[in-house]
């Protein structure tokens, strides 16, 4: 299937022609338990999100804040392997045919090993591969991998990316770059910095290539802000929040997020 | 071929595997360290700094009554007597020297056992510079009197809680904050690991230890057959090493934390009972499970308590020229006693792994000149000296 076009970069060309811009929320594979993350995951499908990210739970989540770090704490408590992750996806796979991102640290994949990943990713249905802790110096033990099974290699840039790291980046980056909004980790945060906008221009001016912006975001009013000038939004912690609150009351997760998407949407239109 | 290479490589170790928010400061560090290195005056400076603030060069010292149990000829490198009270302080200087080059106006650092942390915050006082420190509150409640040294040196010390509460959580969070206040922060890292230029910066600023020990044998007319050294990241260990790899005669051990033993899951031995993976920026042996998280460390030394390795020792590991090997908690208390008793020595616990080492080789030794790095002093360590003590009920 190599041959065929990746879902991550047919939904921006269509998305472009269009003038919309994608929500992509984000959830950890496991947490709260991986049968109702997974009916997170169809929840956010039905509610609004256009791609899907899918955290895979490090041991040790250096670039993540607090939520996300309790997130893959819960997650691991589960015992999630490579094997339920791939699964999962598979699963989603028979019931939509929304881009996956698969979002992780290294180590669990060169422990699966890498070229046996690359195989798993594309037999279950990834998209693309978001590895926060493999920057374009590192990129190539995973890329010669994936390459070949047409799965979008993500990177990221940030506030300090420089000229000279955006014209790097941008010619590694395949599907889009994930422009991370503020110099920290990840977590939800009222107010976002004013470099933002101009940051975005400077990159698609270097590169025409969409850009997504995630870390921080948390609000309907950020969105429909930021759609006048970025491709994507990513949402993570602020929804991850809606479990942490609701860990004994499953359909209110459930209820709780599909609204939370449902106003994100909508503010995107 | 030197290494690391000109992508921070020590064969297939080390590396940057770091967030990209990172990677423009690692490169202004990895420039202005190259540029400023061999500098006639940063090397002045650092030098009179090391002779005079921190009172080196240490004594390599012939321990006689050791050498006669063992017969053999042993001299401790004193790093017990460098300031602070261990090897930490000679990295702290060169890389405080950088961070006011580089016109840094905070120093943050992770410690285990707490020398890292003394040593850095003494250094930010010296320095005038701002300085929070981040230890486990598992170490925190371990090694309470570095804790205060800290503190009344002006630090901040932040305790973390995730995890394993030990240093790879403080590394966490170290990295966290210096991801986001990287703009103004140096990330002064303790150990010869983490991501490249990190391995080779302490590497370099350590071989002040071999490089004495070097001249020091020359004055007596000797020179050693056997190295040992303790290995936690492993900077003690490559200071003293690495100045040696060349004289292909010279025998050198690692000495890893082997906690309740190998067998028992319960170490930080990432060589001997890990294998090979990517951790805090570098790719280096890790104590992990098969999924590839990381698996928590045990050690009585905390500041040996980390489930990785500086990469270059991974590097050494596999080219078998140096040799790595294990010392479990009782054999240290034990060393540590017979130092204490034989020599008038309080050493680290970290340190008595290696001294606990001559006897696993009592037979090798024989008749050899030995040199085992005394890294540091075990001032910080009686508390846990004594509740090992009572706890297992041995002897004093």
């Amino acid at each position: 299937m190599a041959n065929n076009i990746n879902k991550i970069d047919e939904l921006f060309a269509n998305y472009k022609k269009a003038g919309k811009t994608a929500f992509i929320p984000f959830i950890s594979i496991g947490d709260p338990d991986i049968e109702t993350s997974f009916d997170i995951a169809k929840a956010l499908i039905s509610n609004g999100a256009d791609m899907i990210e899918l955290g895979y739970p490090f041991s040790d989540p250096m670039a993540d804040g607090k939520v996300i770090q309790k997130s893959y704490e819960r997650a691991l408590k589960n015992r999630v392997t490579m094997a339920d992750a791939f699964n999962f996806v598979a699963r989603l796979r028979e019931i939509s045919e929304i881009p996956v991102i698969f979002f992780t640290y290294y180590n669990p994949i060169f422990a699966y090993r890498t070229s046996e990943f690359a195989d798993s990713a594309s037999a279950a249905g990834i998209d693309g591969v978001l590895v926060v802790d493999l920057p374009p110096e590192e990129s190539f033990e995973l890329k010669q991998f994936i390459d070949k099974k047409n799965i979008d290699q993500i990177f990221l840039l940030a506030p300090t990316s420089d000229v000279s790291r955006i014209k790097l980046i941008t010619s590694y980056a395949k599907g889009f770059v994930y422009y991370v909004s503020v110099t920290g980790v990840t977590g939800a945060r009222r107010s976002l910095p004013a470099e933002m906008r101009s940051k975005v221009e400077e990159i698609k001016n270097i590169k025409d290539i969409p850009v997504g912006i995630g870390f921080g975001i948390s609000s309907p009013e950020q969105a429909e802000e930021i759609k006048n000038y970025a491709d994507a939004i990513i949402i993570g912690s602020k929804i991850i929040q809606f479990i942490e609150n609701n860990l004994n009351d499953k359909k209110n997760i459930i209820k709780s997020i599909s609204e939370f998407s449902c106003g994100i949407k909508s503010s995107l239109m | 071929m030197k290494y690391p290479d000109s992508r921070g490589h020590f064969g297939e170790y080390g590396g940057r595997y770091i967030s990209e928010t990172l990677m423009p400061a690692i490169l202004e560090l990895e420039e202005f360290y190259k540029k400023i290195k061999n500098n006639k005056e940063f090397k002045d400076e650092l030098r009179s700094y090391l002779k005079n603030y921190a009172g080196r060069p240490t004594p390599l010292y012939y321990a006689s009554r050791l050498s006669k149990l063992y017969s053999s000829n042993i001299y401790l490198k004193r790093e017990d007597l460098n300031h602070t009270g261990s090897h930490k302080l000679n990295n702290t200087l060169g890389q405080a020297l950088l961070a006011v080059k580089m016109g840094k106006k905070r120093i943050i650092a992770e410690t285990g056992a707490g020398q890292h942390g003394v040593a850095t915050a003494t250094v930010c006082a010296l320095f005038d510079i701002e300085c929070e420190v981040f230890m486990g509150i598992k170490d925190i409640e371990r090694q309470k009197q570095n804790v205060l040294r800290m503190e009344v040196l002006g630090a901040k010390v932040t305790p973390v809680s995730a995890g394993s509460s030990t240093l790879k959580d403080a590394m966490n969070e170290a990295i966290r904050d210096w991801i986001t206040n990287v703009r103004t922060t140096y990330y002064m890292i303790g150990t010869a690991a983490g991501m490249h230029p990190y391995p080779e910066i302490v590497r370099d600023f350590q071989s002040v230890i071999g490089k004495e020990v070097l001249k020091e044998l020359k004055q007596i007319d000797k020179f050693p057959d056997i190295l040992i050294a303790c290995i936690g990241g492993g900077s003690n260990a490559i200071g003293l090493f690495h100045p040696f790899l060349k004289y292909k005669e010279v025998k050198m051990y690692g000495v890893e934390a082997g906690g309740f033993g190998l067998g028992t899951g319960k170490h930080a031995a990432s060589i001997s009972g890990g294998k090979p993976g990517v951790l805090h920026g570098n790719k280096t042996y890790l104590l992990q499970d098969e999924d590839g998280r990381i698996k928590e460390a045990h050690s009585i030394a905390a500041g040996l308590d980390y489930p990785g390795v500086g990469p270059e020792h991974s590097f050494y590991a596999d080219k078998k020229r140096i040799i790595y090997d294990t010392i479990t908690d009782k054999e240290a208390i034990e060393a540590f006693k017979l130092l204490c008793r034989l020599e008038g020595i309080i050493p680290a616990i970290e340190s008595s792994h290696a001294v606990a080492y001559l006897d696993k080789i009592k037979n090798e030794i024989k008749g050899k000149t030995v040199i085992v790095n005394l890294s540091g002093r075990g001032d910080k360590d009686m508390e846990t000296i004594a509740g090992y003590i009572s706890e297992n009920k041995i002897t004093k």
